[in-house]
C-alpha cells in the first residue's frame, strides 16, 4: 500500500499534450566595421632624423571589429589608391581571435591582414605606418581602405 | 441493432466512469502551426541579433483540479539556442523563461491554472532564437528542428 501511494505521488495526472515544431535557421552572417575616425598621418620635421632619408609615423587610434559564423575565414585589406606617392603599411595588433599576418604594404590588391578568424567575433588594433623618403618631397596621399572577410 | 446500441452505451458508460470522455477533447493545444525562425543579422564585435516570434498561442481547457503546463523539447544535434516564455496569459502564472535544450526534463511553463473562470485559457508563446558567431550557421551545420511538447498536468 505504501508503495502504491509513493508511486501515485511521483506521477501527476496528465490531462493532455500539445505539440508543434519550431525550426531555428541561422544564415551565413558576416559583419565588419572600423571604429574611430579617419586617420591622418602627418610626417613633419619632428619625424626627421638628420642623415637618414626615411621618415615614418605611426597611428593606433582605430580598431577593426568583425563577426563571422562561417568556418575558415580571414580578413584581407586593400586601398583604392593605385599609385601612392608614399608608403602606407598596416599591422593588426592584439587580435582577440585568429592570427595577425605580417605587416602589409597597402596596395589595390587584397592582402591578408588576419588569418583563422572562422566562427568568431573579435577585434584588433589597426597600426598604420606612413613612410616617406626625404627625396620624395612633399605631398598628400588619400587612401580609402577596404577590409574584407573572405574564405581562407 | 439493439445489441449494438447497448454496446455503445456500455462503452460510453465505461469511458465516463474513467473520466475518459473529458480526455477525448483536446485539453491543451498549440494554435498557429509550426514556426520557422531565422537569425539573419549580426553586429561586428558582438553577436548575431536574436529573433523573437509571438505568432503562436497555447489553448488550455479548465480542469476540476488546479493544473500547470510543462514544456520540453526534442532536438537531436541541437546547435543554436531557443527559449520560450508564456505571455498575455488569461489565467495562471507564467514561469520564468525556459531555455529549450534537447533531452531536457519537462520544465514548468504555466502554474496555478484554476478550476474556475472561463473554460478555455490562452497565452501567447514568445519564442526567442539566438546564436553566437562561434556556433556557426545552418548552411554548414543544418537547422535545429525542435519538436516541442506542452503538457497539462495536475499541480
Amino acid at each position: 500500500m505504501a508503495v502504491l501511494l509513493a508511486s501515485g505521488t511521483a506521477h501527476a495526472q496528465v490531462y493532455g499534450t500539445g505539440t508543434h515544431t519550431v525550426t531555428v535557421q541561422v544564415s551565413v552572417i558576416t559583419a565588419v566595421r572600423v571604429s574611430g575616425a579617419s586617420v591622418n598621418l602627418n610626417i613633419s620635421a619632428a619625424n626627421v632624423v638628420a642623415g637618414q632619408n626615411q621618415m615614418s609615423v605611426t597611428d593606433q587610434s582605430t580598431s577593426l571589429l568583425w563577426g563571422t559564423n562561417s568556418s575558415l575565414r580571414k580578413v584581407s585589406v586593400n586601398t583604392n589608391l593605385a599609385a601612392p606617392k608614399f608608403t602606407l603599411r598596416l599591422l593588426a595588433l592584439n587580435p582577440t581571435a585568429g592570427n595577425a599576418a605580417p605587416q602589409v604594404t597597402l596596395s589595390t590588391s587584397a592582402n591578408d591582414l588576419l588569418l583563422n578568424i572562422g566562427r568568431s567575433s573579435g577585434s584588433c588594433t589597426l597600426q598604420y605606418t606612413g613612410i616617406a623618403l626625404a627625396s620624395q618631397g612633399t605631398g598628400t596621399d588619400v587612401h580609402v581602405i577596404t577590409f574584407t572577410v573572405a574564405a581562407q | 441493432m439493439n445489441r449494438a446500441l447497448i454496446r455503445s452505451f456500455a462503452l460510453v458508460g465505461i469511458l465516463w466512469a474513467a473520466g475518459g470522455l473529458t480526455h477525448l477533447r483536446a485539453q491543451i493545444s498549440v494554435q498557429g502551426g509550426n514556426l520557422l525562425m531565422s537569425v539573419t543579422t549580426g553586429t561586428a564585435g558582438a553577436q548575431p541579433v536574436a529573433v523573437t516570434s509571438t505568432a503562436t498561442t497555447l489553448r488550455i481547457r479548465r480542469e476540476t483540479v488546479v493544473t500547470k503546463v510543462t514544456v520540453s523539447t526534442s532536438c537531436p544535434g541541437q546547435r543554436f539556442s531557443l527559449a520560450v516564455l508564456a505571455t498575455n496569459l488569461t489565467s495562471g502564472v507564467a514561469a520564468p523563461q525556459v531555455n529549450l535544450v534537447n533531452g531536457m526534463p519537462a520544465a514548468d511553463f504555466i502554474l496555478n491554472l484554476p478550476t474556475n473562470g472561463t473554460l478555455n485559457k490562452t497565452c501567447t508563446l514568445r519564442y526567442t532564437a539566438s546564436a553566437t558567431f562561434a556556433q556557426g550557421n545552418s548552411t554548414e551545420l543544418g537547422n535545429d528542428v525542435h519538436s516541442i511538447t506542452y503538457t497539462l498536468v495536475a499541480q
